[in-house]
């Protein structure tokens, strides 16, 4: 792609997720921008931006750190600012994994609702588009004045299941309540049988009792959430899988964001799998963890950054993987 | 006993927080402000705040994105828990000062090799009196404005010139600009900031450093901010930033209390001004005080062609055997108020005393305060000051702003005029 002419896409890269950043860039066969980022001594975050973004189409890809989602944030808003104060003509944020999704509600008095507010927030600093990818509440969409896209991982987790199990032998699991819808269309394009864990939940990252509504004796069950955090929740679904004597116990996340002691958890748990996307930067949990598997969806993103910018339709990627290779 | 109002405190100074609220007479607002293990901030307001005048106290210290986050939820939870009006209280502004341009995470970088200011110059005769503090003599100061020529010479052929200056110290983290590295990149690597110096602009583009200045006003006003009531604002015309009422409350008071009180024969000393930018703040406090008045000007001209990227300081005033009081509004790595001590002492001041009102001291600025000629430094409790205060010991004297904050809480909240607090004399 040649440089120097006006309106192409300028893909950014925030700190957060580089490899991811860089396999877009690849895909899309352009360099990420100059720019740097890092912390002053006082902890403010410092955005230098080394080339011109005057009247282009930016893209700022931020995914979000564990442990540093509000730095992420302020730097992926201090992007889109200075984007803007530099003349971009169009700012998509693109953000794989949406933060603060879970905080889309008040459930009790005075709780914030936090997704709104970083909604508010990506718009307030001049983002003109939002590109992001299983959104724990797809509501979350109207929280923007802006077009905001959800994609799905589900093409690519559905390739992810054909290419690596025997799908009559498989049943998807949903683990709570409130992702029956995404486990049910899984099961539905895979024809494949379907169970529920109901759950209660006393207080935050705290799991109470489980129970299993569906069978998966003797069967494979294939757990699918959109986030697995701390993996309290898929530990004990797991086990209560296993107590009703499944196969074997597979986890399918979209956004493995695996914090605190979820790695133990993990491998201490009976799952024999754990599989996430790469829309969260997983550093070294791929050692610690050797039962996990990660399904790469920097093509989807890539595809619907290319797609956008050139004004073409993206609903072709709500039902398939982008064949880049 | 303020009625009708509520006092919530963030977690980035819980002592002043206390002070602010045992000031109006009242306990702070129950909430639960943790995060969760993702590291998503998570707040619970559990007291109710319907109908009430809100005040949140967050200082912009410590992790400021997180402070800053901390605040714009809570602010944007008790709007959603319907506060009639929330007001934000920002003892130190988060991104108020706005450098335009980079420096290191540690502060900067060579402070501890090479000369240090630790040993004042002693000032005799035969020594020229008005030649003011050259760059080449102080190696800290030499280099951290040798990273600041980074951004000031965006051009990468001037920048991959040899350069004597960075060879012979041959530190990574500075060796950037003579470094042949040319790829592209994006880096956040606090712990190598070498990778930051090699970042390039692409070749005619000056790069330049985000300012996050209206970022942030706008993004406290959208959060749901219906007033602001800050401290010594580094640029006033920061107010202008705000679509909201903004308070910009002065520590001008308790400086001028403090040197009355505590500077033996203050009516002799001298108010210096550490630079260009801070000579207003203090040639108010010396009006007020009637004491005279000087300034240090930092020289940024080239005088030889190494010298390109450093920059000079230069007395204007006279300050020989007498007490120096430097007056600035915030002190962070500590550079400039440390080379200004120096040079005051190099110009024959006996005493220097630093009054600032915010001491963030960042880095490894306590142990350059501690090396440096600055017999004093005096600052205000804005930010949490406890570990400054072990590191610093009798060097540091810490004043309490929490009764000019909480007066100006009531009075906002009584709708109460606020100038009585802006002029103090």
């Amino acid at each position: 792609m040649s440089s120097g002419m006006a309106n192409e896409i300028k893909l950014l890269s925030g700190s957060s997720h580089p490899e991811l950043s860089q396999k877009v860039a690849n895909r899309l066969g352009i360099e990420i921008a100059r720019t740097t980022s890092l912390n002053y001594s006082n902890q403010e975050t410092s955005v230098t931006i080394g080339e011109s973004v005057r009247d282009e189409d930016v893209y700022i890809l931020q995914s979000t750190a564990p442990g540093d989602v509000n730095d992420g944030l302020m730097e992926l808003l201090i992007m889109i600012h200075a984007c803007k104060t530099a003349s971009a003509r169009r700012i998509t944020a693109v953000i794989p994994c949406y933060p603060y999704a879970r905080q889309d509600k008040k459930d009790k008095s005075r709780a914030p609702i936090s997704a709104r507010l970083i909604a508010n927030m990506l718009q307030t600093a001049g983002a003109n588009h939002i590109i992001t990818m299983d959104l724990h509440a797809s509501q979350i969409q109207g929280f923007f004045n802006v077009p905001c896209d959800n994609l799905y991982a589900e093409p690519s987790v559905l390739r992810w299941i054909r290419e690596n199990m025997n799908v009559e032998d498989c049943v998807i699991v949903s683990p709570d309540a409130g992702g029956a819808k995404r486990a049910t269309s899984i099961a539905d394009r895979l024809n494949a049988s379907f169970a529920l864990i109901h759950k209660e939940r006393p207080r935050p990252n705290v799991v109470g009792r489980m129970v299993l509504i569906g069978e998966v004796r003797d069967k494979v069950a294939i757990l699918v959430d959109d986030m697995s955090d701390t993996c309290g929740t898929l530990a004990k679904a797991a086990a209560l899988l296993q107590a009703n004597q499944a196969r074997e116990i597979i986890a399918i996340a979209t956004h493995g964001i695996l914090s605190g002691n979820a790695i133990d958890t993990v491998n201490n748990s009976c799952l024999s799998q754990l599989v996430v996307t790469n829309t969260v930067p997983l550093g070294d949990k791929l050692e610690r963890c050797p039962k996990m598997k990660v399904i790469d969806v920097s093509g989807t993103l890539a595809e619907a950054i290319r797609r956008t910018h050139n004004g073409e339709s993206v609903s072709y990627l709500f039902t398939h993987v982008p064949d880049w290779d | 006993m303020v009625k009708n109002i509520v006092v919530l405190g963030g977690n980035s100074h819980p002592e002043l927080v206390e002070r602010i609220c045992a000031s109006l007479g009242l306990s702070p607002c129950n909430r639960i402000l943790t995060k969760f293990s993702g590291g998503e901030t998570r707040c619970e307001v559990q007291d109710s705040v319907r109908g009430k005048d809100v005040y949140i106290i967050q200082t912009g210290a410590g992790k400021v994105n997180d402070v800053l986050m901390d605040l714009l939820i809570m602010i944007s939870a008790l709007k959603t828990g319907s506060a009639r009006r929330v007001t934000a209280v920002l003892p130190l502004f988060p991104y108020s000062r706005q450098p335009d341009v980079p420096y290191k995470k540690a502060g900067a970088p060579m402070s501890r090799v090479g000369p240090d200011s630790s040993v004042p110059p002693t000032p005799g005769p035969g020594i020229a009196r008005s030649a003011g503090l050259d760059n080449g003599t102080d190696m800290s100061g030499l280099m951290s404005k040798a990273s600041l020529g980074e951004g000031v010479n965006g051009s990468p052929v001037k920048k991959s010139a040899p350069n004597g200056i960075n060879g012979s110290l041959s530190r990574p983290g500075t060796s950037g600009p003579g470094s042949p590295l040319t790829r592209t990149f994006t880096t956040h690597n606090y712990e190598n900031p070498g990778l930051v110096s090699t970042f390039q602009a692409k070749p005619g583009y000056k790069q330049w450093v985000a300012q996050a200045g209206t970022l942030v006003a706008d993004l406290l006003t959208c959060a749901g901010a219906d007033h602001i009531i800050t401290l010594d604002l580094h640029d006033s015309q920061y107010q202008g930033f705000f679509d909201v009422p903004v308070d910009n409350l002065y520590a001008k008071g308790l400086l001028q209390r403090y040197i009355t009180l505590n500077i033996p024969n203050y009516k002799d000393a001298v108010i210096v001004s550490p630079d260009a930018g801070g000579a207003k703040r203090a040639s108010a406090i010396a009006d007020a005080l009637g004491l005279s008045f000087s300034l240090i000007h930092k020289e940024r001209r080239p005088t030889k062609i190494t010298d390109r990227q450093s920059a000079s300081m230069i007395l204007v005033g006279d300050v020989s055997d007498r007490v120096c009081i430097l007056i600035d509004d915030l002190i962070d790595t500590g550079n400039t108020i440390v080379r200004a001590a120096k040079l005051l002492k190099k110009e024959g001041a006996t005493q220097v005393y630093a009054l600032v009102t915010h001491g963030v001291l960042s880095g490894d600025a306590p142990d350059r305060i501690r090396n440096s000629c600055i017999d004093k430094l005096v600052t205000t409790n804005s930010v949490p000051q406890d570990e400054n205060r072990a590191q610093l010991g009798q060097k540091l004297d810490v004043l309490d702003i929490s009764q000019v904050i909480a007066e100006a809480i009531r009075r906002s909240h009584h709708g109460e005029s606020l100038s009585a607090l802006f002029a103090y004399n």
